[in-house]
């Protein structure tokens, strides 16, 4: 357990609402102002969380194993009393699971941010809503109260939802209702699920408490008929927020229609909520049900793994190929999550880490090609190398990263889930490794048509961008985004080092189930 | 003589606690008078708002929220819990709740009629002392412990309102309004009423606590049935239940603004504060039968509301749909009947008291800047007013249950209710969030033609909003974010009230 004198987390959730709240004070004939604001108040988190990062790490390893929200596991913990007689408290705490999606969040926070430097339309809402959104992620990450996790989960679909609705593409109207009810829907069916574990555990503690620590300790003995209708509505919620097969359709309809950044912050992070919410509340808390439900996540991952590959190798649309390419990678999540092992969780926590960094590449690729070439469809594009190389490089390299090409980091997250799945499900496992092969394919084949060959632009006139390689400040994010990746590529234990023990205590509590 | 003056001194001593009451009827003749002598009707409205004001602070002062010893008027210091009228009526935590709601949007309401009422307005006094004797009526609702007065409370708040719906009656709708108000409301008076003879007819007593004791005690008939459905239909027209709705869409649709403000955020909450006390209380014998009745009413009445609403051009329209939607939220409180529903069925009445009024209010500045109700002409609203669309957005956020704001809190005490009942009850409060996420797409879409559509291109530039209206606009968001960021008090007082009604 790593404390500190100072209010971290808040100040982690306050910065980014301080620079929002600056921005709307901001007078209308100087809004460009607020992209300098954003910048700062989205680096001081940046900095703050790597800050975090290097204090736990550096921290020296617990001498045994601990217990799953353990005080031991739990860094920086913060409690007030928000509303007794409800139970309700303001809770914070970071552990291995949640560090490294905390750092993820305010570091793709920040270069969304730079990424979106020469937005115009309406700049002081727009890098105002992005400040908000990092509010909401990264205090779902570090809420350890079921209702402040409900709250920051809510919160973050308004900024979303205006994101795609102001920013968007042609069909902007639907995809922002539709990513809204959708999400809405399964967000209130996972609060009837909280509500059913609070009254159940308030008979059993004999005080009502939503926080996570106070209900862990409980739940795991709740009856089983209550744990699978509590995981049903739970797993729900986060299915569908992940999203898994078939929950997913409100994704291919959010991305292609939203802005760039928004799609970056979409896929880098919304989704990461899902998978998080799996581990850190359907899984630990409600064993029996998720024992009962392992056949049932394993199908769904895998078809959502296969499934997902084989929709992008159909695909035209650049932007939408990449996104249901996050449907196939999310699956290895919910296929490591399933396994119930301290490598399989371990894994999805890394294999969220890594999609996020190289999503975010491939999403800010498709808005430079757009933007660059003046559309995203495959058909219409060819040859791009030729007149972009940096942008083509860089796509490439996002490419290769996303199929798991060894040395670059989801090669070892990915690698780790099959290891586990095999491990415990033995040989029927081969059959999402066919989605390697598929993978390989379509990215291969789309970088192929698109970059390589006799260069080709094949539009009307006047719609023709004027092919401008990356400006500085694509160039600057793409960057550093890239540079991650090679890192924990090569060194992966930076990030699965922090979570091995968490995942260890979550993989004991079944051990006590069997 | 001077023993008569003492006996009236120590009359008004026992029965201080109706102080607010007794204020309000006083002021109500004042005012009156007043119009006979003064045409300014910003000084009617101030007279009316006075006895408001005094009778919001003493109702704090007895819900124990202020300290009203410091000034010397500790004879009401809270929290009362007293038996008045030979226990008729009952002063106590439920009762002050309701008050404390009624008074808040009566003062909206006068607040907004400042700068709604025009030169063209006649009857400017008898306006205003027909808000007061409403509320005195709704008040008498909130405290009476009697089959009697709780029939006259509904009625004194019923013809008064009838009244003011059709307060500008040259204009058709509003006659319209009120005509159709008329008729409803008087057909389901007398439903009410017999559904009551029959009650009593059974049990022969009109006392509501002493009527459960009787209809538990005596064997099942039915005739029992028959008043049980009367009183349904009763209250479920004055709640605007479905399938008894259907007047209140062009009611309030058609109302004066302010009046639409005091229906939909004041009498409707009467009935819900009359039906809590019968059925809860009254009837709680019969509650195997009369649940599962309410619950049907109940998923009806939400599903309805919001479905209708989907489709409404209107914003005014749409939001007397969803009126009608929460009414069918709160219902989950009847039809559940447990401590922790019932305080979420009042939270919720606090909340919604809030939070649609204020959406009402909002409707009615954007009707006096832009002279539409049209949701087409929100377009870039936020542009062109940012601080009302704001306030709309904020509102209509908070009625879709969205945190941290006041009426996500209401409803989830609401639905945890449900939850915590169990079995059966577990599906009211799936079909309340589904619902609600329902709603969120109505409520979306007017966030979304004012925020992110454009204003239209030769739109003119906008007049200043009137200051009443920006008063009660900023009184009603402080209480919707308030109550969001600070909900405990209200949750403890809801709980206590509910506490109340099951001893």
């Amino acid at each position: 357990m790593v404390e500190s004198s100072l209010p971290v987390l808040s100040l982690l959730v306050l910065l980014p609402l301080i620079g929002a709240g600056i921005i709307s004070c901001i007078p209308n004939r100087r809004a460009g102002a607020a992209r300098w604001v954003a910048l700062l108040f989205s680096f001081l988190p940046l900095l703050l969380s790597v800050y975090l990062y290097t204090l736990v790490w550096s921290a020296p390893p617990p001498e045994k194993a601990f217990g799953y929200l353990s005080a031991d596991s739990l860094h920086f913990e913060e409690r007030f009393d928000w509303v007794p007689s409800l139970g309700v408290s303001y809770s914070m705490g970071v552990d291995g699971i949640s560090l490294p999606l905390v750092f993820l969040t305010a570091l793709l926070s920040f270069l969304a941010i730079i990424f979106s430097w020469s937005e115009t339309r309406r700049p002081k809402a727009y890098f105002g809503l992005m400040l908000v959104m990092e509010v909401g992620v990264v205090g779902v990450f570090m809420a350890i109260d079921f209702f402040l996790f409900y709250i920051f989960w809510e919160i973050v679909l308004i900024p979303m939802y205006f994101l795609i609705g102001i920013w968007g593409g042609p069909r902007k109207d639907y995809a922002a209702i539709k990513f809204f009810i959708y999400t809405h829907v399964a967000s209130v069916v996972m609060l009837l699920g909280i509500m059913g574990l609070y009254f159940q555990c308030r008979d059993a503690l004999g005080y009502s408490t939503f926080s996570m620590i106070e209900i862990a300790k409980v739940s795991p003995t709740l009856s089983s008929g209550f744990q699978y209708v509590a995981f049903a509505a739970l797993f729900f919620g986060f299915a569908a927020k992940m999203p898994s097969v078939p929950f997913h359709t409100w994704l291919p309809d959010a991305h292609v229609e939203a802005p760039t950044a928004g799609s970056v912050l979409l896929a880098g992070l919304l989704l990461k909520m899902g998978g998080y919410g799996l581990i850190r509340v359907a899984i630990p808390l409600l064993p029996v049900g998720a024992q009962a439900a392992v056949p049932v996540m394993v199908v769904l991952g895998v078809v959502s793994i296969v499934y997902g590959a084989l929709l992008c190798l159909a695909q035209n649309d650049l932007k939408k190929m990449v996104a249901y390419s996050s449907i196939s990678h999310m699956g290895f999540v919910m296929l490591g999550v399933a396994t119930l092992s301290p490598l399989g969780i371990s894994a999805a926590v890394f294999q969220m880490f890594t999609h996020g960094l190289i999503t975010a590449v491939l999403f800010m690729m498709c808005g430079v090609f757009h933007h660059s070439a003046g559309t995203r469809e495959i058909s219409r594009l060819g040859g791009l190398a030729q007149k972009i190389p940096m942008a083509a490089g860089v796509f490439l390299t996002g490419s290769l990263a996303s199929l798991g090409l060894p040395g670059l980091c989801s090669f070892i997250s990915e690698f780790l889930v099959f290891y586990s799945a095999f491990a415990t499900f033995g040989a029927w496992m081969w059959i999402p490794v066919i989605s390697i092969v598929l993978t390989a394919a379509y990215y291969l084949w789309a970088a192929q048509r698109v970059l390589f060959g006799k260069f080709r632009v094949n539009l009307p006139k006047k719609e023709k961008g004027h092919l401008d390689d990356l400006h500085l400040h694509e160039a600057v994010a793409l960057g550093i985004l890239i540079a991650l990746i090679v890192f924990f590529g090569l060194f992966p234990s930076a990030v699965i080092a922090l979570t091995n023990p968490v995942s260890s205590a979550i993989a004991g509590i079944f051990a006590g189930v069997g | 003589m001077a023993a008569t003056l003492s006996e009236l001194a120590q009359l008004l001593a026992d029965n201080r606690h109706l102080a607010p009451e007794f204020l309000m009827v006083i002021f109500a003749f004042i005012v009156l008078g007043a119009s006979f002598g003064t045409k300014n009707r910003r000084v009617l409205g101030y007279i009316a708002m006075a006895p408001v004001l005094v009778s919001l602070f003493l109702i704090a002062g007895m819900m124990g929220f202020l300290d009203l010893g410091l000034l010397g008027l500790s004879a009401f210091a809270g929290p009362v819990n007293v038996a008045l009228a030979g226990g008729a009526l009952s002063i106590n935590m439920f009762s002050l709740i309701f008050k404390f709601v009624f008074l808040s949007v009566v003062l909206l309401v006068s607040l907004t009629s400042l700068s709604f009422l025009t030169e063209k307005d006649k009857h400017v006094g008898e306006y205003y002392a027909l808000i007061l004797i409403a509320t005195v009526g709704m008040m008498t609702v909130a405290s009476a412990n009697n089959l009697v007065p709780l029939f006259v409370g509904i009625e004194i708040a019923s013809i008064s309102t009838y009244a003011l719906a059709a307060f500008r009656k040259r204009d058709g709708k509003s006659a319209e309004a009120g005509m159709k108000y008329f008729i409803i409301g008087a057909t389901s008076s007398a439903i009410l009423l017999y559904g009551m003879s029959i009650i009593y007819g059974i049990s022969g007593t009109l006392d509501i606590p002493l009527l459960s004791q009787r209809i538990g005690e005596s064997a099942w008939e039915p005739a029992t049935i028959v008043g049980l459905t009367m009183l349904i239909a009763g209250f479920g027209f004055k709640m605007a239940a479905a399938p008894f709705h259907m007047w209140a869409p062009d009611v309030y649709e058609g109302s004066p603004h302010p009046i639409t403000v005091l229906l939909a955020a004041g009498s409707k909450k009467m009935a819900f504060a009359a039906a809590f006390k019968v059925f809860l209380v009254g009837l709680v014998a019969a509650k195997a039968d009369f649940g599962f009745a309410l619950s049907i009413v109940a998923v009806l009445t939400m599903t309805l509301g919001n479905v209708m609403a989907l489709s409404q051009t209107s914003v005014k329209r749409m939001l007397a749909y969803s009126s009608i939607a929460q009414s069918g939220y709160i219902l989950i409180a009847l039809a559940v009947g447990t401590k922790t529903a019932l305080a979420g069925g009042i939270l919720h009445v606090v909340t919604h008291a809030f939070m649609k009024g204020g959406a009402f209010i909002a409707v009615a500045a954007i009707a006096h800047i832009i002279s539409s109700e049209k949701l087409g002409d929100y377009r870039g609203l936020s542009r062109r007013s940012p601080f009302i669309a704001l306030c709309m957005a904020t509102f209509l956020l908070s009625l879709a249950g969205i945190p941290p704001l006041a009426g996500f809190w209401s409803k989830f005490v609401l639905f945890s209710g449900a939850v915590e009942a169990g079995g059966w009850w577990v599906w009211l409060a799936f079909a309340g969030v589904l619902n609600s996420a329902l709603s969120l797409y109505y409520y979306a879409r007017v966030i979304k033609v004012m925020y992110v559509e454009e204003p239209p291109k030769d739109a003119p530039k906008l007049g200043q909003v009137p200051g009443p209206y920006t008063a009660a606009l900023l009184i009603a968001m402080a209480a919707v974010v308030l109550i969001g960021l600070y909900p405990q008090p209200f949750i403890d007082a809801a709980m206590s009230a509910a506490g109340t009604l099951f001893p």
